[in-house]
C-alpha cells in the first residue's frame, strides 16, 4: 500500500516540477550548510588531533600568558624567562626541559631571499624530543652536529620555497652562513613544513634575542603522572615569579598534550554547534516553505481528495498520501543539500591540498549522512502534518463538488 | 424474494448556507432491492444528487435512517463510511472523476489499493476489467489522452474494482453525445442482466430512465408517487 502511495506522491511532485524544486531549495540550503561545514570542521579536528597524537602524551607545554587570553598569546609579546626555565627544570617529575623559540627572518639561498620562520631548539636536550615525541624524521641528509653552524629545513623549503635546494647547500641568515645538513619529512601541515630549525644558541646569535623562550617543552619522567607533573610545574613557576618579581598573578599556561586536544576539540565543538544552530534555522524556514506548498497542493487537489474518498480512501490514507509527499520534499531537499555540501567540502579539500597550508581531509561520516537525511525528512513530515490533516478532514461531498 | 440492499427511512437533509437553512430532502422513503435497476429522476435542484449521496454512503442524513445491506449507517463516522463505500458501492460520475495523473490501469486499481489488495492481484483484476469493456489497448494511457466515452468506461471499470453490490451512477451520460451515451447505458444494462449488479442511476433524462426497471421521481425534496404527474412534469421540463 505504502509503495502505491509513494508512487502517487512522486507523480504529484513531478506534475509541478518548478514548484517542487523551489520548495526544496530551503531545505537544500540548510542541509548544504550543515554537511559542508560539519565535514570540514570534523576534518580540521581530525588533522589537529593527528598532529597532537604524534607528539605522544608524556609531553608538557609551557606558554607565557594565560590560555584564556588568546589575543595576548597570539601577539607573542610575552616570553618565558631564564628563571622560568629553571623553575620548570626543578619541578618534580620533569625528565628533560627544552626551551623553544621562533622568529621570522630573511633567509638567502643562492640569491633568493625569503622570510621564513626559524625555530630555535636546544639541540642538546631537544633533538631527542623532536625525534621521539614529535616524530621528526629525515628525508635526506643527517641531523646537525652540536656546536656547528648547521641547520635542517622543512620539506616545503625544498619543494616550494627554494626549489632545487639540496643537502649540503649554504644558507645565509642575517649575514651568517649555515650548512643545510638535512631535509625533514613532511610534518603534516604546510606551515610547519615551511620552517627551518637550528640550535637555540645559533638562534640567539642571529636574532639577538639573548634571553627567554616563547615556549618550553618538558618531558615527564617515566612512572610519573602527567597531570601531577603539570601541577608541580605550575607550583614551581608560581613560586619563582612571586620570589623574583613579587607578583602573584601566574601569567603562564602549563598544558599536557591531552589538555591541548581538549581545548581544540572544545573550540571546534562550539563552532560546530553554532553551525548546526544556524543551519537548523535555514531548514526550519525550508519547512515553512514546504508547509506553504502543501497547503497549496491540498487546495488544488480538493476534487482529487473527494474522488479518493468516494472510492474508499479513509482519512488516515489521505493523511499518509500527503505526508509522504511532504516528507519527500524534505528528503529530496536533504539529498540535494548533502550532495552539494559534500561537493563543496571535497572542493575545499582539493583547493587546500593544492594551494593551501594545511593537509585537510573532509570527513564524510555515515552518521552525518544519516542525520541530515533523517532530519530533513522529519522536517518535511512535520511541515506537512497540518496540511495533510486539513485534507483528510474534508467532507467527500463538498470535495467532489469543488471545481 | 429479492432482498433489500438499500433502505431509506424518513430521510431529511438540511444544509446551512450562511444563516439560511436549506432543506433539500424532506422525509424521503426509498427501498432498493438487490439486483434491481433503478432510476432516480428529477429536475435540477430537486435533491436527487443529495439523495444519491445518501444511497452511496457519501454523506449522512440530518434525520432519518439509511440501511445498506441491513446496516444502519446514518450515524457512522467518516472512516466507517469510507470502508462501506470502498467495499459495497461503486461510483460513476457525470464528470468521470478520474485522477488525471494516473494511467487508466492505475485509476482502476485505486479502490483496490485502499482495500489493501496485493499488487499482483489488483493488476490482474484491473486489466481484466479494462479488457472486458474493450479498453485493453488504453491501459497505460492517461485520462487526458482518451475520449469522453473511453473515460467513462474506465470510470465504470473502476467502480467494479472491488466487486461491489451496488453501482451508483450520477448522470453517467450527461457529458457524452447520445450515441456514446447509449453505449455506456448498454454497459450498465449488461452489468445488471449478466452480473446481477444492483444499479442506481440518477438522471433528468427520461430516455435514460426508460432503460431501467423502476423509476423513482423526486421533486422539491420529496418522492412523487403519482407517476403520471411526474412524467408530465418531467416531459414539460425537458421541452422547455
Amino acid at each position: 500500500m505504502i509503495k502505491e502511495f509513494i508512487k502517487i506522491a512522486i507523480k504529484s511532485l513531478k506534475t509541478r516540477p518548478i514548484r517542487s524544486w523551489l520548495t526544496m531549495i530551503g531545505v537544500v540550503i540548510g542541509v548544504f550548510l550543515i554537511v559542508s561545514l560539519m565535514s570540514l570542521s570534523e576534518g580540521i579536528k581530525g588533522a589537529v588531533m593527528q598532529q597532537l597524537k604524534m607528539m605522544g602524551n608524556d609531553l608538557i607545554m609551557i606558554f607565557p600568558g594565560e590560555m584564556s587570553d588568546m589575543a595576548t598569546m597570539m601577539a607573542g609579546g610575552l616570553e618565558l624567562t631564564e628563571d622560568d626555565m629553571k623553575a620548570v627544570k626543578k619541578a618534580e617529575g620533569v625528565e628533560t626541559m627544552v626551551p623553544m623559540n621562533y622568529k621570522g627572518e630573511a633567509v638567502r639561498h643562492e640569491g633568493r631571499v625569503k622570510t621564513i620562520l626559524i625555530n630555535g631548539v636546544s639541540w642538546e636536550d631537544g633533538m631527542d624530543i623532536l625525534q621521539n615525541d614529535f616524530g621528526w624524521t629525515l628525508k635526506e641528509g643527517e641531523w646537525p652536529a652540536i656546536g656547528k653552524k648547521e641547520l635542517i629545513v622543512g620539506s616545503a623549503l625544498q619543494t616550494d620555497l627554494f626549489p632545487g635546494l639540496e643537502t649540503g647547500d649554504e644558507m645565509v641568515i642575517n649575514g651568517r652562513k649555515f650548512i643545510i645538513t638535512g631535509v625533514l619529512n613532511s610534518l603534516g601541515n604546510k606551515q610547519d613544513d615551511s620552517t627551518l630549525t637550528l640550535d637555540l644558541d645559533l638562534f640567539k646569535d642571529i636574532t639577538g634575542e639573548r634571553k627567554g623562550a616563547k615556549m618550553i617543552l618538558a618531558r615527564v619522567k617515566p612512572g610519573y603522572d602527567v597531570d601531577e607533573v603539570v601541577e608541580n610545574i605550575k607550583a614551581e613557576l608560581a613560586e619563582t615569579r612571586k620570589r623574583v618579581r613579587g607578583s602573584d598573578s601566574p601569567s603562564f599556561s602549563v598544558l599536557s598534550s591531552e589538555k591541548v586536544a581538549d581545548i581544540v576539540s572544545n573550540i571546534l565543538g562550539m563552532v560546530q554547534l553554532a553551525v548546526i544552530g544556524f543551519a537548523s534555522i535555514a531548514i526550519i524556514v525550508g519547512g515553512i516553505g514546504i508547509m506553504n506548498t502543501m497547503y497549496m497542493s491540498v487546495h488544488e487537489r480538493i476534487k482529487e481528495i473527494g474522488i479518493m474518498k468516494a472510492v474508499g480512501a479513509r482519512n488516515k490514507t489521505i493523511t499518509t498520501i500527503f505526508l509522504i509527499e511532504s516528507g519527500f520534499f524534505g528528503l529530496f531537499g536533504g539529498l540535494g543539500g548533502m550532495i552539494l555540501g559534500f561537493g563543496l567540502a571535497k572542493l575545499v579539500e582539493f583547493g587546500v591540498k593544492t594551494t593551501g597550508s594545511f593537509y585537510l581531509q573532509a570527513s564524510i561520516t555515515p552518521q552525518l549522512i544519516l542525520f541530515s537525511l533523517a532530519f530533513s525528512f522529519l522536517v518535511g513530515c512535520i511541515a506537512g502534518y497540518l496540511p495533510a490533516r486539513s485534507a483528510a478532514k474534508m467532507n467527500p461531498v463538498e470535495a467532489l463538488r469543488y471545481e | 424474494m429479492l432482498e433489500e440492499i438499500i433502505k431509506l427511512e424518513n430521510i431529511w437533509k438540511t444544509y446551512l448556507l450562511g444563516k439560511v437553512k436549506l432543506t433539500v430532502l424532506k422525509g424521503v422513503d426509498l427501498v432498493v432491492k438487490k439486483g434491481s435497476f433503478v432510476a432516480i429522476m428529477g429536475p435540477s435542484g430537486s435533491g436527487k444528487s443529495t439523495l444519491l449521496h445518501m444511497v452511496g454512503a457519501l454523506d449522512i442524513p440530518s434525520k432519518g435512517k439509511v440501511y445498506i445491506d441491513g446496516e444502519d449507517i446514518s450515524s457512522l463516522p467518516e472512516d466507517e463510511l469510507a470502508k462501506i463505500r470502498g467495499k459495497k458501492i461503486g461510483f460513476v460520475f457525470q464528470q468521470f472523476n478520474l485522477l488525471h495523473n494516473l494511467t487508466a490501469l492505475e485509476n482502476v486499481m485505486l479502490p483496490m489499493v485502499f482495500q489493501g489488495v496485493s499488487e499482483k492481484q489488483r493488476t490482474e483484476r484491473a486489466k481484466e476489467l479494462l479488457s472486458s469493456i474493450g479498453l485493453e489497448e488504453r491501459v497505460y494511457h492517461r485520462p487526458a489522452e482518451l475520449s469522453g466515452g473511453e473515460r467513462q468506461r474506465i470510470a465504470i471499470a473502476r467502480s467494479l474494482a472491488n466487486d461491489p453490490e451496488v453501482i451508483v451512477a450520477d448522470e453517467p451520460t450527461g457529458n457524452l453525445d447520445s450515441s456514446t451515451g447509449k453505449k455506456i447505458m448498454d454497459i450498465l444494462i449488461d452489468l445488471h442482466t449478466k452480473d446481477k449488479k444492483t444499479i442506481i442511476v440518477v438522471t433528468h433524462d427520461p430516455n435514460i430512465a426508460s432503460y431501467t426497471e423502476e423509476t423513482i421521481n423526486i421533486m422539491d425534496g420529496e418522492v412523487v408517487k403519482d407517476g403520471v404527474l411526474a412524467s408530465k412534469y418531467l416531459w414539460k421540463k425537458k421541452n422547455d
